[in-house]
């Protein structure tokens, strides 16, 4: 026996010699897998000569006694600064008591020589049991390897006792496997897409390699009931994970070089380093962070998607109820996909080279919330290249994306599009957000997480619990177009990944390219450029005060319409939210609600404000373009007309109606009916008249159909533009297409008087049994004449029911008021319409206030 | 050293921020906050729900200061964050007794 201190200084002297001449190599060729082995090696060689000094030179010297490596030591792969994974094993009591002084010399001298141990003694018959709070210590022996001692009993070990524990364990062990690996997910938020990652515990890290390897050999393992002789993994997805492999063990030495110890956080620092000395990509052109970091995440996704198929592969590890959804589940199937254990596989694997078979599947996803099967995943896959050659463009990819886009699950559905290539196969503008790492102190994740996770956070709204989200979820709820809001989302920072601009220009930009592509209508569009051209605008108000009227009406100005605040409103919360888990306060939450609501109340109480057409207006500035010759004429008509009339409606539609109203001397009515995507669009072009408002309405009772939104302006040469969105309660005008004349006659000739608008009430009302409500709505009236500076808002709050409007105009009329401006809205069973009125050519006095409301409660009380 | 405490308006973090900056006051902790003093909040009707604002939104900067400075910080602060109406704010001081710093164990002025 050398004495204990001179080998110490040999050996410590060897370690350092060595482990210089292993940096260097890596730093020349920069291949991890080399560096890792050189360095087990070592340790190895180390191991070796203590245990011949301390333990026994000869291996019949130490019997019933057995060192063993273990987890990333086991498996060949120690990490300049890993733990040294180490196993005593002992064939009984007796010989844990003979090799307790040795063990310990052993440990002590290691710990000398600055080897950071990680060890573990057991008797043989404590590797026989899988201890539930410990997963790790069984899974570590599946990397067991030989290093020392007693040969026999290390072959108990390997080839009996551990087939053996994962025969009998091996539902348990993959369970208590899957616990652990999502317990870590969740503590990266379950996603791979983090600014600065670590490289071995996040999502799609090497730890995560790992357990892809045990899973496939646990479940190996319980088919054979022995060790498996090739990698259990298929083929392709053991290529794909070797490849990650090269990639992360290269990027994990050089953090390790780099930080001189086991930190495996990729900060921003290490990236341009890693960038600049192409780590794991040594025959790439010159990168920079951002590819660096394209590529890591390119690896991550291919291993985070290996070990959620496996995870989800786990059978009968679940609960019970789980397994009801999962069977209730496989009752989802349908001619082209079928469910299996919440996972979908293809009814005819051909099917995908219908690239309509393709968009469907994912919005079968996105509804159901389920996930792909391997073998689908591999048949996108395949179809791809061919997909590629002529990819869906146009209106019918925009009608897919758009069903997609409302679904529940749309964002998981986005990013196994994306994690599949094909999202920007559809979409190619998204490919500059690609796993794009923006530095920015605040934001957590990639930009294209960013953009999934705040559409997810909006669909989260509806079942969440939080005050917060409900008060947000009813907004989303009320929105006519949503999809809009979604695709707002998508592409709102498109626009970082062109360097060196303002990101909400290039934004603009790049949306504009994808709807192009999608070929969506220029009315959506228009919103969907709104919003994104002034996503940072509410955030920005809130920097200013806040409370301060004038603030709030500068901001709601800018806005425009109660829509658009709504939608401006969700996609403000839903951007904050998606930026880190921590970033939406209740204090924030608080503020933007605050901002919102101040702002939907001016915006509903300045609506009598007046059409400037002098002012330098892009709207305007389309109508001239579109009516050079009107000129005058153009601005006659718009004389007097309120600002919230050019707000609401197109140019095109402003266009319409100028047509229509120049027709009024042949005809004393017009009326024009469209369908719109949600609801009936009926415009009434007139002079004003007593009741008119009130008529209407009623005609539209009359014929049963729930009016859910309506506007009524009128300009300064008494010429009246009423607009009423309704829906066909009875399918009358869907299911009779000569339904639509008559219709349009019935609204003509009681407009004219030639029909008895009150008996075609009746007749409704004799086949209308009474609706009960499902929601009760109490009544509020409320006047306001601060508001405005030539008429009184009155605004009424009642529960919706068919004829209400009807009843209230006729109401008003019947005291005498004459309606300016109607702004009338539907939120579930809540009516909330707001009037402008005026009588006698000015503001309603307080008397008279008192006797409107009076009548209008009695009205209202009165079924 | 004098630990300021300063509730301001949301709108004046900004400007009280670079006030600070610029008589040479290196690091604070900023809180948002909710509260309300005299200016006691409002109620806003929205659809006829009535929603009253009793806690209001507001921001509030902590510093602890050498007593040379503090002053200074004060009249920076003033200068900011006042507008005149209610609603500006406060600004409280009191006496620290020790500051460590916990990477070196530096005391005194030393550590802040």
């Amino acid at each position: 026996m050398v004495a204990a201190s001179s080998l110490i200084g040999e050996l410590r002297g060897s370690i350092s010699d060595e482990s210089a001449r292993i940096q260097r190599e890596f730093e020349a060729s920069g291949d991890g897998r080399a560096c890792v082995s050189q360095r087990t090696r070592m340790v190895e060689e180390i191991l070796a000569r203590l245990w011949r000094d301390v333990v026994s030179s000869e291996e019949s010297r130490s019997a019933n006694f057995t060192l063993v490596a273990t987890g990333g030591f086991g498996r060949g792969w120690l990490f300049p600064f890993s733990d040294i994974d180490l196993l005593f094993l002992f064939n009984d009591r007796d010989a844990e008591q003979a090799f307790k002084d040795p063990v310990r010399r052993f440990s002590q001298e290691l710990w000398d020589l600055r080897l950071k141990l990680s060890p573990a003694s057991r008797m043989l018959s404590e590797c026989e049991r899988y201890d539930p709070n410990n997963t790790e210590f069984t899974i570590s022996l599946l990397d067991c390897r030989y290093l020392a001692g007693d040969r026999d009993l290390f072959r108990k070990l390997h080839d009996k006792v551990i087939p053996k524990l994962i025969m009998k364990e091996s539902k348990i062990l993959l369970q208590g496997l899957a616990e652990v690996t999502r317990e870590r997910h969740s503590k990266y938020g379950m996603t791979l897409y983090h600014l600065e990652p670590n490289l071995k515990e996040a999502p799609g890290g090497l730890r995560d390699c790992n357990v892809a390897s045990w899973l496939a050999l646990i479940s190996a393992m319980d088919k054979l009931r022995d060790w498996p002789e090739a990698s259990s993994l298929r083929p392709p997805v053991r290529k794909q994970l070797d490849a990650a492999l090269d990639f992360l063990m290269s990027a994990r030495c050089f953090l390790h070089f780099r930080h001189g110890r086991d930190d495996n956080a990729l900060s921003w620092e290490a990236q341009d380093e890693a960038a600049a000395r192409k780590i794991g990509a040594p025959g790439a052109e010159e990168l920079s962070a951002a590819d660096w970091m394209r590529i890591y995440f390119g690896h991550a996704r291919s291993v985070q998607r290996t070990v959620t198929q496996l995870l989800e592969e786990i059978p009968d590890a679940w609960s019970a109820l789980y397994r009801q959804v999962q069977s209730w589940r496989s009752r989802l199937t349908t001619a082209d996909f079928s469910v299996v254990d919440g996972l979908i596989f293809l009814q005819q694997p051909s099917a995908l080279q219908d690239p309509e078979v393709l968009l469907r599947l994912f919005h079968f996803m996105a509804h159901h919330g389920l996930k792909l099967s391997a073998t689908t995943e591999y048949r996108i896959e395949q179809a791809l290249p061919a997909l590629a050659a002529t990819p869906p463009r146009g209106a019918e990819l925009w009608l897919y994306l758009q069903e997609t886009l409302l679904q529940p699950y749309a964002a998981d559905a986005l990013r196994a599009m994306h994690s599949l290539r094909l999202l920007t196969l559809l979409l190619p503008e998204l490919k500059v957000i690609d796993s794009l790492v923006v530095r920015d102190f605040y934001h957590r994740f990639t930009v294209d997480e960013h953009s999934f996770l705040a559409i997810e956070s909006l669909h989260r709204l509806k079942q969440s619990q939080s005050e917060w989200d409900k008060r947000y979820g009813e907004l989303l709820g009320e929105l006519e177009d949503p999809e809009l809001l979604y695709l707002a989302l998508l592409l709102h920072d498109t626009g970082k990944g062109v360097p060196n601009g303002n990101h909400v220009q290039t934004s603009l930009d790049i949306a504009n390219q994808a709807m192009d592509r999608l070929d969506v209508d220029p009315k959506e569009r228009a919103e969907v450029v709104f919003l994104i051209g002034n996503h940072l605008e509410l955030s920005a108000t809130l920097r200013r005060d806040i409370f301060d009227p004038g603030t709030v009406a500068a901001f709601a100005e800018k806005v425009g319409t109660p829509e658009r605040l709504k939608m401006l409103a969700l996609l403000t919360y839903a951007d904050i939210k998606a930026v880190n888990p921590e970033a939406l306060t209740p204090w924030k939450a608080e503020n933007v609600w605050q901002l919102y609501m101040a702002a939907d109340n001016y915006l509903n109480r300045s609506a009598d404000q007046r059409v400037h057409t002098e002012v330098n207006d892009e709207k305007l500035a389309r109508l001239r373009s579109l009516a050079p010759v009107t000129g005058s004429k153009f601005k006659a008509f718009l004389e007097g007309f309120p600002q919230r009339y050019l707000l609401v409606h197109t140019a095109e539609e402003v266009m319409r109606h100028m047509q229509m109203a120049e027709e009024l001397g042949n005809d004393p009515v017009l009326v024009d009916l469209k369908r719109g995507r949600h609801w009936y669009d009926l415009t009434l072009v007139t002079k004003d008249r007593p009741f008119l408002f009130a008529t209407l309405s009623g005609v539209l009772a009359a014929w049963g159909m729930n009016i859910v939104k309506a506007n009524a302006f009128s300009n300064a040469a008494g010429v009246v533009v009423d607009t009423f969105h309704f829906t066909d309660r009875f399918r009358t005008l869907e299911l009779n297409l000569s339904e639509w004349a008559r219709f349009k006659n019935s609204v003509v000739s009681v407009m004219l008087g030639e029909a008895d608008l009150e008996k075609m009430l009746r007749d409704r009302q004799r086949s209308e049994k009474g609706v009960i409500a499902k929601v009760k709505v109490e009544t509020k009236i409320e006047f306001d004449d601060s508001s405005s500076a030539t008429t009184t808002l009155v605004q009424v709050i009642a529960q919706d029911r068919p004829r209400l409007l009807h009843r209230i105009a006729s109401c008003l009329s019947d005291q005498k008021c004459n309606i300016e401006i109607a702004l009338i809205d539907t939120e579930g069973q809540m009516a909330i319409d707001t009037f402008y009125l005026t009588s006698g050519g000015g503001k309603l006095k307080p008397e008279h206030q008192k006797q409107v409301e009076k009548a209008l409660v009695a009205e209202l009380k009165s079924e | 050293m004098t630990k300021v405490e300063a509730v301001i308006q949301n709108s004046k973090l900004d400007a009280v921020k670079t006030a600070l900056q610029e008589i040479g006051v290196e690091g604070m902790t900023v809180l948002e906050v909710r509260g309300h003093g005299r200016q006691k909040g409002h109620t806003e009707v929205y659809r006829g729900r009535e929603y009253s604002v009793d806690l209001i939104p507001k921001t509030k900067l902590e510093m602890v200061l050498p007593d040379a400075l503090v002053e200074k910080a004060v009249q920076a602060i003033l200068g900011a964050a006042r507008t005149g109406k209610i609603g500006d704010g406060k600004i409280f001081l009191s006496r620290v007794d020790e500051a460590i710093r916990i990477r070196n164990d530096e005391r005194g002025e030393g550590a802040l």
